[in-house]
């Protein structure tokens, strides 16, 4: 670089910085919307939960070390391996590589930051003290203790009384939250702000694999949030969802559970493959294989885990034709696993590979990840799984999946993106010590395990007996986690001591040719100085001086003169300029909502009611509060974004990023509802003691009332939204769309009238289905009335119209939403 | 958003239709279907005329994604498209294979 550009670059730092950057001091760590500390201040804790996990595995291997152990008793022990698999699934693999996609995703993708900064926020401090509530619990000795998968009737109420459980079935409910928020924000990032050229099919290949992870997120995780929130109605109202007697089957719980459970392995595998396909051309200088394969195998990957889920009941005597699709399904995707490997192999055999330290833990990956889908394809098999069903032979097969085919991979992004990260290069050489410690750890803890499970010892026993053939195995075992723990305990401490006190790194040290590369390292607040334009999937391969341009602001939006966090959004495949987005400024609103969502959600555990209704009233108030800060009240026009562009900001366009953000999290709500009517269905064909004794008379007040309320709903905020385009009054649509989200809130009271909430599990079903079409209706109305509030306060004007468009969505989703369910609740009554 | 919907239709007609026929072989094999007065063998009939009309919706979107006027205009993504649709009719045909070959409510 010559003196001139240098200053330019530095001049355009000094002016970006200060609009980035986070507020100074301890303050700041509570404001800030920053996707780099977020995301950093979010690996720390993934990784804290790690540890936390890995000391429980620890206790577990201690107690079986030795036959008829007596260093824990049976209640303890319970809690400690159901708290191990809890935290290792929800609080360790699912957050860390949200907090890697989080960190690494807008520079990545060439933009500034995530979609909805404030969500990120959010749903990392919702993260934080979600954990800490569980590792609390299990301190103070009241920690779920029924298994990881919580099945009635063993955590309903008269198997366990305690707290034990609705402290799982809440906390982990109120973690998912930000899942959610993680995976609305990727999908939305992904689609709409990246560098203008980066059509889909030049998409960074982790960027497809977030993408289809984030999707799967969304529709994987509300039939667990349902199950819970069901499970948690039995313990707390005796509304027997799960009890046989009064028309519940607990069978319904595994099917919402797994539902969410199969798709959920694979949404740990996938990022681990999307972080491969990104190293692993680069470890082997050249570019990845059968790009089109790889996108088409992730996404085939992922719908087909949706149809997997009956593989984990396979014992619990569903007929065999059930079985068998079941059974297909779980040979079938081993398909497309294989065209993944197989690109990988041939990105090796055409490259000419380096082994560096995060290629050696791609190596052990890969030999333990294929032993472990050899077993996973053996328990696919029924009449195999009938026998192996738990059985250590399937803790062995599922640590192989997941610590061969899932931590494996993220310790080698982690050292990968080291340098973006934390701007230094590796200088410790701890790291290759540690990979041969965890290497003969992991197989010397889990190989023969598979034997034991064969020998008949079955998983969650609490100790075993002398005698049984096992405690050689389990001896061997227990030793062995030890140093698999050490191994584990050294690439911290090597990653840590490197990311601490190594010397600075220069850019793009392995070579790379995606963008995450092109800014200085670590990378800046605003990740990037200005938006580049690329034309490739490798674009510093085809342009070196691409990052001096981008530095030097020769992309779009180089020129921050309107002292605004702004970044550019695009066309959804084409990647042509759309216009500009407005990112928020620093705000204690996430944390201070995430505060307050956690009581909402801890208060039923003591039978809180009150205190629960208050803080969703907080949390109501602050949504709104959130939502306010945004926007603006005069029309801007075209702006200048540079290059010679213009082009409107958010706020003037008809479909603005929060219609998008409620487009995605509906998408899950819907997934939410459709595993409700599932539920309703399953237990109308499936479950004893149905028909329930009685049956719901819709009568004619409620299906009118419903009727009228959806049309009147629907039809006046499209009677507002087409006045406030042509300038006109948009009152009376409003009042009418008001009024009618009340019909439809007061159809669904009439369920409740009709019904008894605890008589059988059919009543108990309607009251969710009533209750949910009444939140709904709720929610959309304070949303119009909150759209009200900013038209008198002029933030919506002919062009400024996208609050009306987000608004209308809600209502549109809450009435028919609220039809449909109620036409379900009723139809056995009409078909009487 | 349309290059979306190309990616991501064919196989959620997969998923549609398998958990549609998983819930009609509930049907068939629960007491509901013998009080409507429906045979076992009636049963077997419906799954199969299911399963072959998933089959038609999965051949008809891989050739409708094939002609110029619903392509893509990215190469990249149609191509992609393409294998996808073809997965999505591999895994209709070989899912639902059960309905013809195994024991119906055992
Ligand atoms: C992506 C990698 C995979 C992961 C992360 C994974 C994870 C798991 C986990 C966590 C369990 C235990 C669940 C429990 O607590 O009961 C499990 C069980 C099972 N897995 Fe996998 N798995 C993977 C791949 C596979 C594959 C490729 C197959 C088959 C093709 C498979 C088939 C099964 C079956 C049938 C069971 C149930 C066994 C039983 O409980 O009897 N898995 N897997
Ligand atoms: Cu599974």
């Amino acid at each position: 670089m010559t003196d001139k550009p240098r200053l330019t670059a530095l001049r355009l730092h000094k002016a970006l910085y200060p609009i980035w950057r986070n507020d100074p001091g301890w303050k700041g760590v509570l404001t800030t919307v920053n996707n780099n500390t977020i995301g950093t201040m979010f690996i720390l804790g993934a990784a804290g939960m790690f540890l936390a996990g890995g000391i429980l595995a620890m206790l577990i291997r201690a107690q079986l070390a030795s036959p008829r152990s007596a260093f824990m008793g049976p209640e303890v022990y319970n809690q400690i391996f159901t708290m191990h698999g809890t935290i290792m699934m929800f609080l360790f693999a699912i957050p860390f590589f949200e907090a890697l996609t989080v960190f690494l995703l807008p520079a990545m993708l060439g933009t500034r930051d995530l979609a909805f900064p404030r969500l990120g926020a959010y749903g990392f401090w919702c993260y934080m003290i979600g954990a800490t509530i569980m590792i609390v619990a299990l301190l103070a000795g009241v920690a779920p203790d029924g298994g990881w998968f919580m099945y009635p009737p063993l955590s309903s109420s008269a198997h366990s009384p305690g707290i034990n459980t609705d402290i799982w079935l809440l906390g982990i409910s109120f973690i998912e939250i930000s899942a959610i928020g993680a995976a609305v924000e990727v999908v939305v990032t992904v689609l709409r702000y990246r560098a203008v050229g980066m059509t889909l099919d030049r998409l960074p290949i982790f960027a497809w694999y977030m993408l289809v992870v984030a999707v799967m997120i969304l529709t994987a995780f509300p039939p667990m949030i349902l199950g819970s929130l069901i499970l948690e109605l039995e313990r707390a109202f005796d509304m027997p969802f799960f009890q046989a007697e009064h028309g519940g089957d607990s069978l319904l719980w595994q099917h919402l559970f797994w539902l969410f459970g199969h798709p959920e392995v694979y949404i740990i595998f996938l990022p681990a493959a999307g972080v491969i396909s990104a190293i692993l051309p680069v470890m082997a200088r050249t570019t990845l294989l059968g790009y089109g394969w790889v996108v088409a195998a992730a996404i085939s990957l992922a719908v087909l885990s949706f149809g997997l889920w009956v593989h984990h009941m396979f014992t619990t005597g569903i007929p065999h034709m059930g079985l068998a699709f079941f059974s297909a399904v779980s040979t079938l995707v081993a398909v497309p696993t294989g065209v993944q490997i197989f690109a990988w192999i041939g990105t090796l055999w055409k490259g000419r590979p380096r082994m560096h330290l995060p290629m050696l833990w791609i190596m052990g990956f890969f030999v333990t990840f294929v032993m472990g889908g050899l077993t996973g394809v053996m328990v696919a098999m029924v009449p195999f799984d009938w026998q192996a069903h738990d059985t250590y032979f399937v803790v062995a097969h599922l640590h192989y999946v997941l610590i061969g085919g899932y931590v494996f991979p993220m310790i080698a992004g982690i050292y990968y993106w080291l340098p973006v990260l934390t701007g230094r290069k590796r200088f410790f050489r701890m790291g290759e010590v540690a990979f041969w410690l965890v290497m003969a750890g992991f197989h010397g803890t889990f190989l023969l395990l598979h034997w034991a499970g064969l020998l008949g010892m079955r998983r969650r026993v609490d100790s075993i007996e002398a005698g049984s053939g096992w405690e050689g195995i389990n001896l061997l075992a227990s030793v062995s986690g030890f140093v698999l723990a050490i191994g584990f305990g050294l690439v911290v401490l090597d990653v840590a001591a490197n990311a601490l006190v190594a010397v600075r790194g220069r850019r793009n040290p392995w070579n790379a040719g995606t963008l995450e590369w092109a800014t200085p390292i670590p990378s800046p607040a605003y990740n990037v100085a200005s938006i580049p334009v690329v034309d490739s999937r490798y674009p510093l391969h085809d342009n070196p001086g691409l990052p001096v341009q981008i530095a030097r602001g020769e992309g779009f939006l180089g020129h921050p003169t309107r002292n605004r966090r702004e970044t550019l959004a695009v066309s959804v495949s084409g990647a042509r300029p759309d216009f500009i987005a407005v990112m928020p400024r620093n705000s204690i609103v996430p944390f201070a909502m995430a505060v307050v969502t956690s009581v909402m959600f801890m208060a039923p555990v003591w039978k809180g009611w009150w205190l629960m209704f208050a803080s969703a009233g907080g949390v109501a108030m602050l949504a709104m509060v959130w939502a306010w800060a945004g926007g603006s009240r005069h029309d801007e026009g075209l702006l200048d974004a540079g290059r010679g562009v213009t082009l409107p900001p958010h706020t003037e366009i008809s479909h603005p990023p929060g219609w998008w953000g409620s487009l995605f999290l509906l998408l899950a709500d819907a997934v939410l509802f459709g595993s409700l009517l599932f539920g309703y269905a399953f237990l109308w064909t499936v479950a004893p003691n149905w028909p329930p004794p009685a049956i719901l008379e819709p009568g004619t007040g409620g299906p009118a009332l419903a009727a009228g309320g959806a049309v009147l709903a629907c039809g006046g905020i499209r009677g507002a939204d087409q006045a406030i385009r042509r300038g006109r009054a948009p009152w009376p649509g409003l009042v009418a769309s008001l009024a009618g989200l009340a019909a439809l809130g007061g159809a669904a009271w009439t369920v409740f009238g009709g019904t008894t909430h605890d008589a059988h599990a059919y009543d108990a079903t309607l009251w969710v289905i009533a209750g949910y079409a009444v939140f709904h209706a709720g929610v959309a109305g304070l949303m119009a009335l909150f759209l009200m509030a900013r038209i008198r306060a002029g933030f919506i004007s002919a062009r400024r119209c996208g609050d009306a468009r987000v608004v209308r969505l809600w209502i549109d989703y809450a009435a028919l939403t609220a039809a449909l369910g109620l036409g379900a609740a009723w139809l056995p009554g009409w078909l009487a | 958003m349309t290059d979306i919907l190309r990616l991501s239709l064919p196989l959620s007609v997969w998923i549609a239709a398998f958990s549609a026929v998983y819930g009609l072989e509930g049907i068939v094999c629960s007491d509901h279907w013998a009080a409507a007065g429906l045979s076992l063998g009636q049963g077997r009939a419906a799954l199969l005329v299911a399963w072959a009309a998933a089959i038609a919706v999965q051949v008809v979107l891989l050739a409708g994604l094939r002609m110029p006027r619903f392509a893509s205009s990215l190469p990249g993504v149609q191509r992609i498209a393409a294998i996808l649709a073809a997965v999505a009719l591999v895994a209709t045909v070989w899912s639902l294979l059960p309905v013809a070959a195994t024991s119906l409510c055992l």
